[in-house]
């Protein structure tokens, strides 16, 4: 622990539509991750975590672009890399990415061990076909996948608890530093997902991934998976704290309101009817004033649409309301 | 056996299935010009019976009966009559036995129209001309429509604004009109072409470098007005097609993998090609039916000519041969296209596998 | 109303449209303009176009606007009907073996296959081969469409099938409704759009048969269609006469119906599978 080996720095980003409009879904994202920590990243669908994630590696295509803001890993910077550069050196090297939904994540007609040599290729590492094999071999066995035969099947004819240790093994080949996970348990049911969890701990355990970035909108897993918990809404943080704080004590409204919606089994939580939040997340096309979550906050004040909230530290973490205690 | 060897029982499975087909297509094709009323003996009495007194005439109906086997023979050889005298005529059920029996040897029976040259001898001689037409059209066509569909889709912008109309026109223009305006423009306005024919007027098929110069040059209209139309469709095709694969998941995930963009090019294209395969066994038939329109515009020495003929003379064996052979020819190109795509794509192997 | 407006906004759509308007509106009121007719000589064979006969006069003599208007009905006649037989029959048969599945579809499913392979043009060419006499446009056109159905099956089962599964299938069947009611009333709602797709192209693909059919002599023998006339050109030798006017107007006809049905197809398929618009 100590200098930490991603930084985000008031990170933007927006889409532009066929109608000319600009849609900003991420504005001003901040954190740093250190060396072996996991971030948890929670939020609603549309909140801006995938966008996030194609930001945070480099990759813009349109209609996505950069609007501002920093990224930098292990001290330099990706932003304003040359697309050739940002490929080669950073997407799959340093950052990598593991999909959610595993079952269309893999090109149909390409072979498993394809694929990986694919990967392994494309990042300058020429190697003969034997020792690519090898290594092929020796990473998917420590992945508890059985080497020869999953390597040379078709991802049709693997089951979807195996086809996400494969897209965790090709994603994790090249020993990234930073790896984000976008929603690698949904579609899973309970069991593997505890297996895909505990898979994830023992790579970062071995060293194979550095830190995590861990994407998800089911809040009780957080709990059991991440150091931090970051709650993101309508292309913002608006809490940033350790998991208990997050989870057992959260100060800003739309997290309460979160907490307040999951179905959890957890001591203090048992008991306590989930409450849904009502409405939706404002769009983003347009500029908008003051508290994103003032429309359906259950403690908005008037000033909290007109005044821009910005994050403040509250009981020890990053709050955005100004009226949280 | 073959349930160890996915492949091997999907590739039998389809030469059966293809079997079954072929078996109705020869039927469909013995059936249909019977369903009418014309007789073919009387076509070609009218021609034939000038200047015969009534028993010589009667004995030539007679053979000519005999010869498209509308009456019944003994094993000797002679007419079966019944208890009036007159020849006893073979059930259409009976006739259709006789014919499987003469197709399997190949021998289509007489032509009416060319009497007496037999329909394989004829068919013989225009087949060369119509496979010369087809395949390299056909095969091209293919290749290079896929290709520029691909790279519109690929690259977008103006090539694909371009493109997109073009393609979709070439590919509305009936074969026909094409073909027609071909002729028009480039054989008859600006002569730059031969308008009819296979070959030069004096010239006879044989292999000489001098009879291949001129086939050559009345190769290049039948081939252009085919060949625009296969790339037009083709191209639309194709692009929906890589436009679709350029939007999944897996082509996204492998861009953040960091993969090269040449490879996620060759991913694209690998994978719409399956489809447009598939899609290719489907469209045979119409990319063969507008190969035949186009010799018939042209009057190119084909099977498509010796079928125009054959209908406007009523000469139904002729017919009957001519459409049987086209259909087992689609039928072969089909089953290849099958084939070939059961060893290029893994899903289908697994759906065989886990039995749909 | 909210579909034709989205529908208005693609440009290919509006051309489609408008083409296929202007060709429908040329051949319905075309005879409350000209005096349509075809049977008699107006002129001298292959007169060029005049102020007297716009278009001039084909190898009979007859005025060419009364030939392609009289020809641009039937055309239009016949695609509407064999693109309704068949869009109806492969409807029905598609319905029918996606929604039950099982043994029935799958002898559909070959039955279908079958005469999707065998070439369509092959078929039609022995059908009307052996209809001598009495063929008129109506059998021509009910010929068609009973040969052309098979695409139109294939495309209904598929979506059919993807159905089949779904939750308010499965209430209405535990709700007591038999084939007949879930097929017509839960599965095909939501194919509306789809099937109207599937006839627009059949009713192209009618037209473009006919017209084949016509150019090889098959044609109707009683009535005047757009193929016809091409035909009529190239064997009275209007190519080499250099008479224009009696095949480029029928070519440019032929091509425009079918352009505009393809493009009508195409901006219909924008719309509804909003993939394709990126």
């Amino acid at each position: 622990m100590g200098v930490p080996i991603f930084e985000v720095d008031n990170l933007r980003a927006h889409y532009r539509t066929r109608f000319g409009q600009k849609i900003q879904a991420v504005d001003g994202v901040s954190f740093s991750l250190k060396p072996g920590e996991i971030l948890g990243i929670a939020g609603e669908s549309g909140c801006g975590k995938t966008t996030l994630v194609s930001a945070c590696m480099g990759l813009y295509i349109p209609p996505l672009h950069l609007s501002g803001g920093d990224v930098r890993i292990e001290g330099n910077s990706i932003i304003g890399m040359d697309i050739e550069t940002n490929r080669r050196d950073v997407l799959g090297k340093k950052i990598a990415m593991i999909p959610q939904g595993a079952l269309n994540s893999l090109n149909p007609t390409r072979k498993v061990k394809d694929l990986a040599s694919d990967m392994i290729r494309s990042h300058g590492e020429t190697a003969d076909k034997k020792v690519l094999d090898t290594r092929l071999r020796e990473r998917f066995e420590k992945l508890g996948l059985p080497g020869d035969q999953v390597l040379n099947a078709y991802p049709v004819d693997l089951p979807a608890g195996m086809k996400q240790r494969v897209v965790i093994g090709i994603s994790t080949l090249l020993d990234p530093r930073v790896v984000i996970a976008d929603e690698p348990t949904s579609a899973l049911d309970v069991s593997t997902q505890k297996a895909v969890v505990k898979l994830l701990f023992e790579l970062m355990d071995q060293g194979i991934i550095g830190s995590m970035l861990f994407i998800t909108h089911e809040l009780p897993l957080l709990r059991h998976v991440a150091d931090r918990i970051a709650v993101m809404y309508a292309g913002e943080f608006v809490e940033l704290g350790t998991t208990e704080q997050v989870i057992f004590d959260p100060h800003q409204p739309y997290t309460r309101a979160l907490m307040g919606s999951m179905l959890s089994a957890e001591p203090g939580h048992r008991g306590q009817k989930p409450v849904a939040i009502e409405g939706a997340p404002p769009n983003l096309a347009h500029p908008i004033a003051g508290c994103r979550f003032a429309e359906r906050c259950p403690t908005a004040q008037p000033s909290c649409s007109t005044n821009r909230q910005a994050l403040r530290i509250v009981a020890e973490r990053q709050v955005r309301c100004e009226y949280a205690s | 056996m073959l349930k160890n060897r996915p492949t091997l029982a999907y590739i039998v499975g389809r030469a059966g299935w293809y079997a079954v087909t072929f078996f109705v297509a020869i039927t469909v094709n013995f059936f249909l010009p019977r369903l009418g009323d014309a007789n073919p003996v009387d076509t070609i009495m009218a021609k034939v019976s000038e200047g015969l007194d009534a028993t010589s005439a009667k004995a030539k109906e007679e053979a000519y009966l005999k010869e498209f086997d509308l009456v019944e023979v003994d094993p000797t050889g002679k007419v079966k009559r019944d208890a009036q005298g007159k020849p006893v005529r073979t059930s259409l059920g009976h006739q259709f036995v006789n014919y499987l029996g003469m197709s399997v040897r190949f021998d289509l029976g007489s032509s009416i129209l060319q009497h007496p040259k037999r329909v394989s001898e004829i068919i013989k001689a225009a087949l060369p001309w119509t496979l010369a037409l087809q395949l390299p059209t056909i095969v091209l066509g293919w290749l290079i429509g896929n290709g520029l569909g691909a790279l519109a889709a690929y690259r977008r912008g103006v090539f694909d604004k371009l493109m997109y109309p073009l393609a979709l026109l070439a590919s509305a223009v009936p074969a026909f009109c094409f073909g027609m305006l071909l002729v028009y423009v480039f054989g008859i306005r600006l002569e730059w072409f031969p308008a009819v024919g296979g070959y030069d007027d004096g010239l006879t098929p044989e292999l000489s470098f001098a009879f291949f110069r001129s086939a050559s040059y009345y190769y290049v209209l039948p081939f252009a007005s085919v060949f625009s139309i296969v790339v037009g469709g083709q191209a639309i095709g194709m692009r929906s097609m890589c436009i679709y694969e350029l939007g999944t998941d897996y082509v996204k995930y492998a861009k953040l993998l960091g993969i090269t963009e040449s490879k996620i090019l060759f991913y694209m294209f690998r994978n719409a090609m399956l489809p447009q395969l598939t899609g290719l066994a489907l469209a045979l038939g119409t990319m063969v039916a507008g190969a035949l329109i186009a010799e018939m515009i042209f009057s190119y020495p084909g099977l498509g000519m010796a079928v125009l003929t054959a209908i406007q003379g009523n000469d139904y064996p002729l017919i009957s041969g001519c459409t049987l052979l086209v259909t087992v020819c689609v039928l072969c190109a089909n089953f290849s296209v099958d084939v070939l795509v059961g060893f290029l794509d893994p899903r289908i192997r697994a759906a065989r596998q886990t039995g749909k | 109303m909210r579909l034709l407006k989205q529908l208005l906004k693609s440009p290919f759509f509006v051309l489609g449209a408008g083409l296929f308007l202007l060709t429908l509106s040329i051949g319905l009121l075309g005879p409350s303009f000209t005096n349509v007719d075809v049977n008699t000589r107006a002129g001298l064979a292959y007169m060029p176009p005049s102020a007297k006969h716009w278009l001039g006069t084909d190898h009979m003599g007859v005025d060419m606007i009364s030939m392609l208007v009289a020809g641009l009905r039937s055309s239009l006649y016949v695609g509407f009907l064999a693109g309704t037989v068949a869009t109806s029959v492969g409807t029905l048969i598609g319905l029918y073996g996606g929604y039950k599945g099982g043994l029935i579809d799958d002898v559909l499913t070959v039955g279908t296959n079958l005469f999707l392979v065998i070439p369509s043009l092959i078929v039609l060419i022995l059908l009307s081969a052996s209809v001598e006499n009495g063929r008129s446009l109506t059998l021509i056109a009910l010929i068609i469409g009973c040969t052309t159905w098979t695409w139109s099956a294939r495309a209904v089962r598929a979506q059919a099938a993807s159905l089949r599964n779904r939750d308010h299938v499965a209430l209405a069947r535990i709700n007591g409704f038999g084939t007949l009611g879930i097929v017509f009333f839960h599965i095909m709602p939501y194919l509306l759009s789809y099937i109207f797709m599937v006839f627009i192209l059949q009713m192209a693909a009618g037209i473009l048969s006919e017209a084949s059919l016509s150019m090889l002599g098959l044609g109707p023998y009683d009535s005047v269609s757009l193929g016809k006339i091409l035909n009529e050109a190239k064997t009275n030798e209007a190519l080499t006469d250099g008479a224009w006017w009696a095949f480029a107007p029928a070519m440019v006809l032929i091509t425009t119906i079918v352009f505009s049905l393809y493009i009508i197809n195409t901006s219909l398929e924008g719309v509804f599978n909003p993939r394709l618009r990126k």
